[in-house]
């Protein structure tokens, strides 16, 4: 019962207007106590921001980098508040962790311009795992607004000269546009995609890196370009097929006769 | 119990277009403690179906006609001035009954039969799969003229909506169109992407005729329809670019190598320093 009352709980959250997540969440909860923990940990919400007291940087909030009430920064690898026995990573992976930190603070900078991004290791029996998450806000307009938050979840296991990597990635995006000759528009949503690989290790640390650079940057530029497409212009008829989800379909418009318009 | 009631009905509400049953079997999973909780949801069930223009094929016939707050007679009943036929409806299951025949009675009735003709015609020129309807409203003193047009695509995970919903007062010295058109567009393939749009419509006509109106109305919908392109292309180079580039300035993709804590101090990414 409770695992099909799970189940029911992610549909309908992929049903109902992701704009509304949290409220749904919270709503979903005061129905069924029990299912909250199961989907805290299952539902991806926009990152939250937090300044590391030691280094005066930002960091951003998930799971895997809390303990308890306690938030650890990728920066100083310090609890905050302080904890005196918080869960850290092993020496080894720490050391990686903080190289990763440092390649995915010139990749922020080079695809973000800006943004947030923290990156957490945890050690696994047969390797170890981590998240990369990279958040950016903008206001082009005081009428308009974007929001992006990327949620990358590995792992990498141990294989004779290679790892195996298996990344799970959710990008939750938010646009809002209003003008007077708009009206308010909205398009919110998450997606998630998956991509396993085997990678050689032979410059043993540095490669993890590399490695995982590679796959979070082949797989945003994916995900970007999925996203880009349902905020891109619905009056071109392109070989998008089965996505082209566009308003087109609803209405055909007068463009249709010059050619360029939409499936009738 | 007021609480859930309260919860679920709000999910019933916000059930995007086409996913209404879905919502409602997820809704009864999650309240199957509480017995059947459904029938307590009518009022939830009302309001979606009157705010989304839910379609219903009359008993006996495949005409799909409009449920609205415009064309509502009392209780469950509503009426199609088109068909001159009132029905019940069970808000629940979406389905008419007990079809009785309903003259329009109204002042504007030869106004309200040539909208319903002019309004057909723009319909099937622009809409591929759509209902509508023109009702006295206000006592009588203002018609409401709807189209609603669904186009779903389960197995493509996508589903979308465009309602239309339009207000004309009738008199000697009014003409004004006042309304608003939505569209909400549901895609949900490993994931939850939503389109919600709302554009009031504040119109003049230079008389109230109905080929008039309707002709103010084609044009209100081309020109937003151009204007939600324009915003789409707006997004997509403006704001979406300003969130995340599609590859650096450079113009290269990361050197990984050359990147983070073991080769510190060197040169990244064709240059562009940190």
């Amino acid at each position: 019962m409770a695992d099909q009352q799970f189940d029911s709980a992610l549909d309908l959250l992929r049903r109902l207007n992701p704009r509304d997540t949290k409220k749904n969440l919270n709503a979903i909860n005061s129905i069924i106590p029990e299912l909250q923990e199961d989907l805290l940990s299952s539902v991806d919400q926009p990152l939250e921001v937090r300044r590391c007291p030691q280094t005066n940087r930002d960091y951003l909030l998930c799971d895997y980098n809390r303990d308890g009430d306690s938030y650890r920064s990728p920066w100083s690898n310090e609890f905050d508040p302080p904890l005196e026995d918080g869960t850290v990573p092993s020496e080894k992976v720490r050391k990686l962790e903080v190289a990763a930190n440092e390649a995915f603070d010139v990749y922020r900078e080079l695809y973000y311009e800006g943004g947030v991004g923290s990156v957490y290791f945890w050690d696994l029996d047969d390797g170890f795992a981590g998240v990369v998450l990279l958040k950016k806000g903008v206001t082009p307009g005081s009428q308009s607004s974007g929001e992006w938050d990327s949620i990358h979840v590995f792992e990498a296991t141990d294989r004779a000269r290679s790892s195996h990597y298996k990344l799970t990635s959710t990008v939750i995006l938010h646009l809002a546009n209003q003008s007077e000759a708009l009206g308010d528009m909205d398009l919110s949503g998450n997606m998630t995609r998956q991509i396993e690989a085997d990678l050689p290790v032979e410059q043993g640390d540095a490669s993890h890196i590399a490695n995982v650079g590679r796959l979070v940057e082949d797989m945003e530029l994916k995900m970007r370009n999925l996203l880009r497409m349902y905020s891109a212009t619905p009056s071109f008829e392109s070989g998008i097929g089965n996505a082209n989800w566009s308003v087109c379909d609803l209405y055909r418009g007068g463009l249709l006769r010059q050619g360029q318009g939409c499936r009738g | 119990m007021s609480t859930t009631i309260e919860h679920a009905s709000a999910f019933i509400e916000g059930a995007p277009p086409g996913e209404l049953a879905d919502v409602v079997a997820d809704v009864q999973a999650l309240t199957s403690e509480e017995g059947d909780i459904i029938p307590s949801l009518a009022p939830a069930f009302e309001r979606y179906n009157e705010a989304q223009l839910t379609t219903v094929k009359l008993p006996g016939s495949s005409q799909e006609v409009i449920v609205s707050q415009f064309n509502k007679v009392e209780g469950n009943r509503y009426f199609d001035p088109e068909s001159q036929t009132s029905f019940e409806i069970d808000h629940i299951t979406q389905t008419a009954s007990a079809a009785q025949s309903a003259p329009l009675e109204s002042q504007n009735a030869d106004l309200i039969k040539s909208l319903i003709k002019s309004l057909g015609i723009h319909a099937r020129e622009h809409y591929p799969n759509c209902s509508y309807g023109v009702y006295p409203t206000e006592n009588d003193s203002a018609v409401a003229i709807l189209l609603v047009a669904n186009r779903y695509s389960p197995n493509n995970f996508w589903n979308g909506r465009f309602r239309a919903i339009y207000q004309v007062p009738v008199s000697s010295s009014s003409t004004s169109i006042n309304g608003n058109i939505h569209v909400d567009v549901h895609y949900y393939e490993d994931g939850n992407v939503s389109l919600n749009t709302t554009k009031p419509i504040a119109l003049s006509v230079p008389s109230i005729s109905a080929e008039s109106i309707i002709s103010r109305i084609a044009t209100a919908e081309r020109d937003y329809q151009e204007e939600l392109n324009r915003a789409f292309v707006a997004m997509a180079e403006g704001t979406f670019k300003g969130l995340r580039r599609q590859l650096p300035i450079t113009r290269q993709k990361v050197e990984w190598e050359k990147v983070g804590g073991y080769r510190l101090g060197q040169d990244i990414s064709g240059g562009k320093g940190r």
